[in-house]
């Protein structure tokens, strides 16, 4: 049985880039073969940062598919469901009142509040989603070196075994430049 | 795609292209950005004045009469809400489209969205009379009764629309805006403030931004999510942002008032929004990419692009006009017949004609390409077919009111000082929020210029 601890550690923690080797790149092209590369060297805690999404990232870096179209879903479905629980239990139920001769239940003309119920809840999850999922919301988090948040592709591998050579072999015939991080 | 990589593609080094983004934000504002700032903030203080006026004496202080109830509050609520659908179009439609284009306008003209739905909902805001109880409008449970809000009313659903339509805009537009503060919260390392007082100002603005950024890194498993986030609101903002303009459409077409009660409202509403959204997204474009010089990144080819849009959609207004005319005569309705004589004939046949002037004549210029890539005829159609979507507003609304069923029921409608104050504020709210924008935010989705410039080069190699 999972804990709360361990539930609230594994959805509101990021995982902290410290110990291990950061290797930096100057094109997005570099840094999928080097992902592609690591993951294929078995290694196993590692990530890359980019300033831009990059195609093929997912592949490279062996990523599951994202849980975000699930939660978009619920978030639909649920709008739907509760908006038009609410609405009967008003229009039916609360305060049944005759409007222009139809009846109480009218169930086309609740159409378009709940279509933009749908809308609103699941983009709401849907964003809500990535926060958790993608780890933000932790404002002192910093990228593991600079530039990454402009011109700089960076891999960080943070094994615990790994030394400088490893890295070096893992990497090699790509243009790196690496760095040890201190843990 | 070699030949769509050829035009857009800037072909700078990335730290030069953070630069150019952020130079807006972070070098003092040029006296031109001071003078326009000054008077659209004048502006909008002259309407948020005489707004707060009309709640100290009430709406006697405007035009509207039985039996033109709506007048300029509708007029401009509907004009507002359109221009506001440009701005999704760009960074919905255009992304599910793969239009690489949009890119660099996507930021400002979301942007624009937001401004304008905010400018829009002031209006029905203020026509309600007593503002103070808008919340009534929302179905929670109450202690007045039981007394809920008429769910079978298009009203309403207009409520709910636009609720929904800001609400998400702005999560969209925000997270998008997620990894370029933290660009521009890494930036802030290099300043050096002169001052004490300075410095104190400097530790605040960083601080802001790097809350706003939310400890975004540029993960790859951050990215991972983002993507599939961006695709699912762009598929989710698609048919809100249709089917916001088809029930403020509703408004009109569920009633019995003769030339509102068409079927061919919903499209008709969603092309002219798009239509005058474009105009609006055209004018802006141009002005930021003079006084900011961002020629590199909104080139003549974005332009020429919009102005293509706006040809077809000002076609598909004038068509929705024709099908309006042709209805009527067919609709053996002496009184639907006689509400499209009026627009022609009638006293307010002046505001009919220059729609028309602006709307259907106009827009033809943009055949021409000579035409279409000339920067000062681009903005001068840009403003004159706004001018044309605002006088189709009131035409519907005012035209349409003034003489429906029964003469003895007519009036006609004078405008008052509130009346033009309130819609030259809304002018002046749009543009200060629009020029506040520009100094605070990346006007420009650098992350997402940067993607399309990459993943370019990686298919390219």
């Amino acid at each position: 049985m999972l804990s709360i601890a361990e539930i609230k550690r594994g959805l509101f923690s990021y995982e902290e880039v410290s110990g291990g080797f950061v290797a930096s790149f100057k094109s997005a092209g570099e840094l999928l073969k080097a992902a592609e590369k690591t993951r294929q060297a078995n290694v196993k805690q590692f990530d890359c940062f980019s300033p831009c999404p990059i195609h093929g990232m997912d592949k490279a870096m062996g990523l599951n598919r994202s849980w975000i179209p699930v939660l978009t879903f619920i978030g639909g479905i649920m709008a739907i469901v509760l908006g038009l629980a609410y609405i009967i239990y008003i229009d039916v139920f609360n305060w049944p009142i005759v409007f222009g001769g139809k009846p109480f239940f009218s169930w086309p003309a609740y159409v378009p509040i709940l279509f933009e119920l749908a809308i609103y809840f699941a983009s709401v999850f849907t964003v809500v989603g990535v926060l958790v999922l993608g780890r933000l919301g932790f404002i002192n988090r910093k990228p593991p070196v600079k530039g990454v948040t402009s011109d700089v592709f960076a891999i960080w591998l943070g094994d615990k075994n790994l030394t400088r050579s490893d890295v070096e072999r893992i990497l090699s015939g790509l243009n790196a430049q690496i760095e040890e991080v201190k843990s | 795609m070699a030949t769509e990589k050829s035009v857009y593609h800037i072909g700078k080094p990335f730290a030069a292209m953070d630069d150019d983004v952020m130079r807006p934000i972070e070098a003092f504002p040029t006296k031109l950005w001071w003078g326009a700032f000054s008077v659209s903030a004048a502006l909008a203080l002259l309407g948020v004045g005489t707004i707060l006026y009309s709640f100290a004496v009430g709406l006697g202080i405007f035009a509207i009469n039985n039996p033109v109830g709506w007048g300029f509050f509708i007029v401009n609520f509907v004009f507002w809400v359109g221009i506001g659908h440009a701005g999704t179009l760009i960074s919905a439609i255009l992304f599910l489209f793969r239009q690489k284009w949009r890119t660099s306008i996507n930021r400002a003209a979301e942007a624009m969205t937001i401004f304008a739905v905010i400018v829009a909902a002031i209006f029905p805001a203020i026509h309600i009379g007593r503002p103070w109880f808008v919340f009534w409008a929302f179905p929670y449970p109450n202690e007045r009764g039981p007394l809920w809000a008429n769910f079978r009313s298009p009203l309403l659903w207009d409520l709910f629309a636009i609720s929904t339509y800001f609400s998400v805009s702005l999560i969209f537009w925000y997270m998008g805006l997620v990894p370029d503060f933290a660009t521009l919260r890494d930036r802030f390392e290099r300043y050096k403030a002169k001052s004490k007082l300075g410095d104190i100002l400097l530790q605040m603005k960083a601080l802001t931004y790097k809350a706003l950024a939310l400890g975004w890194v540029g993960s790859a498993k951050t990215w991972h999510h983002y993507e599939k986030m961006v695709m699912l609101l762009s598929a989710l903002a698609t048919p809100l942002v249709l089917s916001v303009h088809t029930i403020v459409s509703f408004d009109f077409a569920t009633s019995v008032i003769p030339g509102w009660h068409a079927t061919i409202f919903p499209p008709y509403f969603v092309a002219g929004a798009i239509y005058s959204g474009f105009a609006m997204v055209l004018t802006l474009m141009i002005i930021t990419r003079e006084v900011f010089k961002l020629k590199e990144y909104i080139t003549l080819k974005h332009l020429e692009n919009m102005a293509i849009v706006i040809l077809v959609t000002g076609m598909m207004v004038s068509f929705a006009y024709t099908v309006e005319f042709v209805m009527a005569a067919y609709s053996a309705s002496h009184v639907e017949q006689y509400a499209f004589i009026n627009r022609l004939k009638g006293p307010f046949a002046w505001a009919f004609w220059i729609m028309f002037t602006c709307n259907v004549v106009s827009p033809h210029f943009m055949w021409f390409k000579s035409l279409r890539t000339n920067i000062k005829v681009l903005f001068v159609i840009s403003i004159v077919v706004n001018i044309g979507m605002w006088f189709e507003r009131f035409v519907i609304v005012i035209i349409s009111l003034h003489r429906d069923y029964l003469p003895s029921s007519w009036d006609t409608y004078n405008p008052t000082w509130a009346d033009y104050a309130v819609l030259v504020g809304s002018f002046g709210i749009f543009f200060t929020l629009f020029l506040m924008f520009i100094r605070t935010i990346p006007s420009i989705a650098l992350a997402e210029v940067k993607a399309d410039e990459a993943n370019a080069a990686l298919s390219h190699h």
